[in-house]
């Protein structure tokens, strides 16, 4: 298989690449560190080695996220069931390790914590979610799986999330504006993840010791390099996703 | 730090320790006045309560529900909306242009909005004193009244260079800067360490945001800085005199007395403070007799696009304000909208970048997809310039916060000139982009900023404020934030506050307000 050049943009959506729900062929198993679903461009990469150079309040707030999974205390069981496997749908998240996404948006709302602004045609934000998860589940039953949207086929839930995306969902709630919220939350929560940040090849706090190579293509000595063990353009052209 | 007591009358007391207040109150605090600001949110200490995280920065903005409506809503929160001394600038991206000569008179070159009831040249000596005191880096300013500044431009990062490249193929000319942030250690503040960190707070103090550059000197000249305090109501007297004002701390209510009152809350804030402060006298809150408090809220059209580069850009490297123009910043009328815009560079970290994925239309793997290639993109903004409309406007909702207070509903709806503005910037960027070859291209529809809702005016009718920033019929109640701008050009609002601010300051001198006076500042003995 080509190695990756990784200055190619074919594997990417709007250039003819792969928007089905699956990842595309040959991106590498990660090879230290973890990756949600082990799988990343910087297989060689684990920020988390570089937590010691971090300030210690950093530190703190993004090892926590990490060691401990907060429990589910907002949501109900079955609202859970429902937002968990909406989550994993929009994340792209169909194997372990996954990101606890629904755990850190349920302990946002538990706490509390809002993100200063409602639309006026719109409840709470906490109730969005409860609506949402309702909805989501009655959606589901439209499509003839009488235990919600947890219980339905990939296929439904897909089509579901992607009439939700384009706000063709017949809900009570203004679905477009309902998108815009559980999205805030459940970008808001994967993207904070280290392990998010080691699939995508960020560089991660670096407070105090900063950044000084900032040029094209260049790295800190930390940094590590991109990997793509198949080349995209072949290979969406070989799946016949063009 | 001085401590008054409640009932000892100071001579100033500021609401809001943001751009505008702590820029004041640290001038008047020279001037030997006695002034005490009353901050919502916390007494930061960087090292203590601010961490390098995108997440972990949530604390740092006004995060209590507001409500939102109108047929364009304005996003509040994390974009535009700050907390505690500091106030916006502790997130702010950076960027401090001054406004253009033409800012101050657009109606008379224009016909549109209003003209502002001070000039450009009033404000000169300011921005100039506030660059060096920031102090503000980047190349000579060839735009509006160019200029010099006092630290060189910082190093630009690969994306910059890239989006620069595109730009110089189409002929638009960019500069580095003008950003608040030393080049150079600058007294006790060290120098930036390009860590990318600047919308999450400036744990390195290379940042100026009034919390590192003019609180500290304040606090010097006796001023005193009373944080985690919600000022909920102004109180006047039977003459229709301010007396003071009631706040809540630690869900306690408190009085304090003072000779005159700054609001200073910006554009959200400050008038709703002057809605709720209804009496007998005011019956529909301080300085609104005309029904303008709270109008002619502005935001700046900011749709940001990203361009995708063969090279690692690694865009979270460097402040994400790096280079910006302002060529397109005045009227043409070859592009059939009044006002312009400017362009300037943004460094999304992942979740902002994952926003910008998913406004593209982009989730599930094609979302993962664009995220896993995040190191090779670059992204570039504009802030075009809407235009000031009466119906855009902050009033009281039915819903209360756990004070009790009602809490602000903004309403806002673009015109005409408003959508054929960001649509034609917009495409500017593309068009940049695609000079600079970029292979791929994600755009994400936004505002950035807030100013307007108590502008400034040379009569009642049209203004809430006059050109001294006294509110109109209120002799000792003055506002000073963005919200007294009338119009806003296509700049980043922070520096032209402050400079508002300096220039009260400098309006009041040393007199203060006299308890009798009817309509002057009069000297005190």
């Amino acid at each position: 298989m080509a190695q990756a050049p990784s200055s190619s943009a074919g594997h990417l959506p709007k250039q003819g690449g792969d928007t089905t729900p699956r990842p595309p062929a040959g991106l590498p198993h990660q090879r230290k560190g973890t990756t949600p679903q082990m799988r990343g461009r910087y297989p060689d990469y684990d920020v988390l080695t570089a937590a010691s150079h971090w300030d210690a309040k950093t530190r703190g707030v993004v090892l926590d996220r990490v060691a401990n999974v907060p429990p589910i205390r907002f949501f109900t069981e079955q609202e859970a069931r429902t937002l968990g496997a909406f989550c994993d749908v929009v994340t792209g998240q169909d194997a372990e390790p996954r990101i606890p996404v629904l755990e850190m948006v349920d302990a946002k709302l538990h706490a509390g914590r809002l993100d200063g602004f409602r639309h006026h045609d719109m409840p709470p934000d906490p109730e969005t979610w409860q609506q949402v998860a309702a909805n989501l589940d009655d959606s589901a039953r439209e499509h003839g799986s009488d235990d919600g949207f947890a219980a339905a086929s990939s296929e439904t839930q897909h089509e579901i999330v992607q009439r939700f995306s384009e706000g063709k969902l017949d809900w009570e709630l203004p679905v477009t504006k309902a998108w815009g919220v559980v999205m805030r939350g459940v970008l808001g929560a994967f993207y904070s993840h280290p392990w998010a940040w080691n699939e995508i090849g960020f560089g991660g706090p670096a407070y105090p010791r900063g950044y000084a190579r900032l040029g094209a293509g260049q790295r800190e000595h930390w940094e590590a390099p991109p990997e793509f063990g198949v080349d995209p353009v072949h290979d969406v052209h070989e799946r016949g996703l063009e | 730090m001085r401590r008054y007591s409640p009932d000892e009358t100071v001579d100033m007391l500021i609401v809001g320790a943001g751009a505008g207040g702590a820029t004041l109150a640290q001038r008047l605090a020279r001037k030997g006045w006695r002034v005490l600001v009353l901050e919502a949110g916390p007494f930061w200490d960087p090292d203590e309560d601010w961490v390098s995280d995108e997440a972990g920065a949530h604390p740092l903005y006004w995060t209590e529900e507001r409500i939102i409506g109108g047929e364009d809503p304005v996003e509040l929160g994390k974009n535009n909306c700050g907390r505690g001394v500091g106030g916006s600038m502790i997130h702010y991206a950076g960027f401090t242009p001054r406004f253009h000569p033409s800012d101050f008179e657009v109606y008379t070159r224009d016909g549109v909005a209003a003209d502002w009831p001070i000039t450009y040249e009033d404000l000169k000596p300011h921005y100039e004193r506030l660059e060096r005191e920031l102090p503000v880096a980047g190349e000579f300013w060839p735009w509006g009244d160019p200029h010099d500044y006092p630290h060189g431009p910082h190093p630009v990062g690969a994306g910059a260079l890239k989006a620069w490249e595109g730009a110089r193929r189409l002929g638009i000319e960019m500069r580095v800067g003008p950003v608040g942030i030393a080049n150079g250690s600058f007294g006790h503040r060290p120098h930036c360490i390009y860590r990318g960190f600047c919308l999450q707070g400036c744990k390195v103090g290379a940042k100026a945001s009034p919390l590192v550059t003019h609180i500290p000197d304040a606090l010097e000249h006796g001023v005193e800085v009373r944080a985690d305090c919600m000022v909920t109501q102004i109180e006047t007297d039977e003459t229709g005199r301010c007396t003071g004002v009631t706040y809540f701390h630690d869900n306690q209510e408190h009085f304090q007395a003072a000779e005159a009152i700054t609001v200073a809350g910006y554009s959200i804030e400050t008038p709703r403070l002057l809605l709720h402060s209804t009496s007998s006298r005011f019956p529909n809150g301080l300085a609104n007799e005309n029904d303008l408090v709270g109008r002619g809220i502005m935001v700046q059209g900011a749709p940001q696009v990203a361009g995708r580069f063969p090279e690692e850009m690694r865009m979270y490297k460097a402040p994400p304000p790096e280079i910006s123009s302002e060529q397109f910043y005045e009227t043409d009328p070859g592009r059939g909208f009044a006002r312009g815009f400017s362009i300037q560079t943004v460094g999304p970290l992942p979740i902002g970048w994952a926003e910008h994925v998913l406004a593209d239309g982009h989730w599930g793997q094609s979302l993962r997809e664009y995220m896993r290639d995040y190191n090779h993109w670059y992204t570039i903004g504009c802030l075009s310039e809407l235009l000031p409309r009466a119906e855009n406007r902050v009033t009281l909702a039915e819903q209360t916060d756990r004070n009790g207070m009602p809490v602000a509903r903004l309403d806002y709806t673009q015109c005409e000139n408003d959508r054929a503005n960001i649509a034609y910037a917009k495409n500017k960027l593309h068009e940049i982009l695609h000079a600079a070859e970029a292979q791929d291209i994600l755009t994400i529809d936004r505002y950035a900023h807030l100013v307007g809702g108590c502008p400034m005016s040379d009569k009642p009718e049209t203004g809430v404020i006059d050109r001294d920033h006294r509110a109109w019929g209120i002799p000792n109640l003055f506002v000073c934030d963005g919200s007294v701008m009338p119009t806003q050009g296509s700049a980043n609002p922070a520096l032209t506050i402050m400079a508002l601010a300096s220039r009260l300051a400098e309006r009041l001198d040393g007199k203060r307000i006299d308890p009798a006076s009817k309509q002057q500042v009069s000297s005190h003995a």
